[in-house]
């Protein structure tokens, strides 16, 4: 591009006019619009939620939010001794508690169910290809129609099809209420959860298993080593970063969670959870504050746990 | 070619004894566990289709029907004639193309910055945008719908049952994947023959219309089928957004039905279908472009 003298242009420095700045602008340019989008619609969210979280915010004034009067500590304060929030006791974990214990088995068991599957798969025979799509029906259907199927299967009355199994397997006498039980309700979402979602830790794994020096699974046969022997020997040490990741992707996203047991149980039976207890103080009691004030307390939570992870376990892998 | 004669019993018992030796320990766990996860899978999408052709006896009854005396279309009638069902399927189209289509363009073009030009600010940004991508649903969903409530009293639109609002908080959901993946995609793409379209004259955006993206297609035909799948399956922020029935999406429509006084699980199950055959035919069309996709979080959750 070749600037005459007296354009106004020319005034700019030099910098303006080289391939790089123009490079540059033509970046922010292509970035911008993803940019504005993802800030203003959740970063500037993010900070607000912490500044509504000290306030008082209700349906009353929610046309005027930016005036909501300023209560401190308060809503953290009622969160905290909120009986939907607080352990009493084993027979009522509390959110919290219920929280963590939730999503650290259901990531766990996704693991291992993903695990075994990546193996199963990780074997040629006819008909592979077919099984791995199908395998991934669990992930990529819609959560709404999964969670009432399950809960149509899981149906109390004893036309619901898992009792009439059941009963005639003679495993049970009577009809269960399995998503209206306590302790059987968070095990069952808890199962739910690595049904839905071990295609996803399968895939990591399995695209890891392939990468895997097949000379390693040789050298160990020829030392004469058992099928185990070269699964925990060769096979796991290989898997260990994949396995880490997962996990942690798994955790934070099982954290965060809504959909799932708002649809499962609507978190009631013992398997209220963060993200279902800050919708029902948002939306159901219109308490906008104590709401979001719950949503800092989970993501303090999963900040704690993803700094415990990096520094403990990652530390570890890395050794 | 020998002629065919009737098996006689030796031959019948080296085909047990072949069968017997094929048979190891390891061939018969695995068939077993193969077994248990092809069924454990397969039959709660049996059991969704195969309860959306039954009656209301069949479904109500003292035992479960495990298959339904015909094919009747009793509930999907319930649902499009009572419950108004179109609508609800229109709506979500409206919602999942529009969110699909311009989550492409605007990923496509930020994705190419990010592959392929320098410019300051760029790693904050994508550690921004990769953060973000962790960030709780309903962390966002209180100080967006406050955000929106008092922007749109100013601005003068309705925050509530409006599915622009809807598209665009989908936007900013999907939008930081998708450049993600097409971003690691353009990577791929060899520099070298972009720059010859450069030196041969073509401009940058000339480079990105007739050389990249060409290239890219695959990647953007995933793109576009995630960001689509997750508009459509998507839940909380419809629950939140909209009110108006006439407004629903189908999982909401689907949740209000689930939850009706009077228990009609064939028409849920119905619903379900409907809204499950599209995606589950998508992707086993589409597997093979898919799969990548997923490892890479195309759905994120």
């Amino acid at each position: 591009m070749s600037v005459s003298r007296g354009d106004p242009s020319s005034l700019l420095p030099q910098r303006w006019h080289s391939l790089e700045a123009r490079e540059a602008r033509l970046a922010w340019a292509l970035v911008l619009p993803t940019a504005l989008i993802v800030f203003g619609l959740v970063l500037f969210p993010a900070i607000f939620s912490v500044w509504i979280s000290f306030r008082n915010v209700g349906l009353n004034n929610l046309n005027d939010v930016f005036n909501a009067p300023f209560v401190g500590l308060e809503n953290y304060r009622r969160v905290f001794n909120d009986f939907a929030f607080k352990w009493q006791g084993f027979r009522n974990w509390g959110a919290a508690v219920t929280s963590i214990v939730y999503s650290f088995s259901s990531t766990a068991l996704t693991l291992v169910i993903g695990l075994i599957a990546a193996l199963l798969l990780n074997r040629p025979f006819r008909g592979r290809g077919l099984a791995r799509a199908v395998f991934l029906f669990p992930y990529v259907a819609p959560i709404v129609s999964v969670a009432f199927v399950w809960r149509w299967i899981l149906d109390p009355r004893p036309s619901g099809v898992l009792n009439d199994i059941l009963m005639r397997l003679g495993v049970i006498d009577l009809p269960k209420a399995y998503l209206a039980t306590r302790g059987l309700a968070l095990l069952l979402v808890i199962v739910f959860e690595a049904w839905r979602y071990f295609p996803f830790a399968m895939l990591m794994l399995l695209a890891r298993l392939q990468a895997v020096d097949t000379t390693l699974y040789e050298a160990a046969e020829v030392d004469g080593a058992s099928t185990w022997q070269k699964f925990r020997y060769v096979t796991l040490p290989e898997l260990r970063y994949v396995l880490g990741a997962t996990f942690l992707l798994r955790l934070i996203w099982t954290f965060n969670k809504f959909d799932d047991i708002f649809l499962l149980t609507g978190g009631g039976f013992g398997t209220n959870v963060l993200p279902v207890l800050t919708y029902q103080f948002s939306f159901k009691s219109y308490d906008f504050g104590k709401g979001a004030a719950t949503a800092m307390i989970l993501l303090v939570m999963l900040v704690v746990f993803l700094v415990i992870y990096v520094s403990v376990v990652m530390r570890n892998a890395e050794a | 070619m020998a002629k065919r004669q009737p098996i006689s019993d030796g031959e019948r018992l080296t085909l047990i004894g072949h069968l017997a030796r094929w048979i190891t320990w390891q061939r018969f766990i695995f068939a077993v566990t193969l077994a248990f996860f092809l069924t454990s899978i397969l039959f709660p999408f049996y059991w969704m289709a195969s309860s959306s052709f039954k009656t209301y006896a069949e479904i109500g009854g003292r035992k479960p029907v495990y298959v339904p005396g015909a094919l009747r279309l009793d509930a999907y009638r319930e649902l499009f004639n009572y419950w108004r069902f179109g609508r609800n399927v229109i709506n979500s189209v409206r919602v999942a193309v529009p969110t699909s289509l311009i989550a492409v363009i605007l990923s496509t073009l930020g994705a190419y910055a990010v592959a392929r030009l320098q410019f300051r600010g760029k790693e904050v940004m994508l550690n921004g945008i990769l953060i973000v991508y962790l960030f709780p649903g309903i962390l966002l969903i209180i100080p967006l719908f406050a955000m929106l409530a008092r922007v749109g009293s100013t601005l003068g639109f309705e925050v509530q049952d409006n599915l622009p609002v809807l598209i665009l908080t989908y936007l900013a959901q999907t939008l930081p994947v998708a450049l993600y993946m097409l971003a690691n995609y353009f990577r791929t793409i060899p520099a070298e023959i972009e720059q010859a379209a450069l030196i041969d004259g073509c401009t940058r955006l000339g480079v990105i219309w007739r050389v990249t993206l060409p290239l890219a297609v695959p990647a953007l035909v995933s793109v576009a089928i995630y960001t689509f799948m997750i508009a459509w399956n998507e839940f909380l922020y419809a629950l939140v957004f909209l009110n108006d029935r006439q407004m629903f999406t189908m999982p909401i429509q689907i949740n209000t039905i689930f939850n009706d006084p009077s228990p009609r699980p064939h028409v849920v199950m119905a619903a379900s279908t409907i809204m499950t055959l599209p995606v589950v035919i998508l992707f086993l069309a589409l597997e093979r472009f898919l799969e990548e996709g997923l490892s890479a979080g195309g759905v994120k959750g």
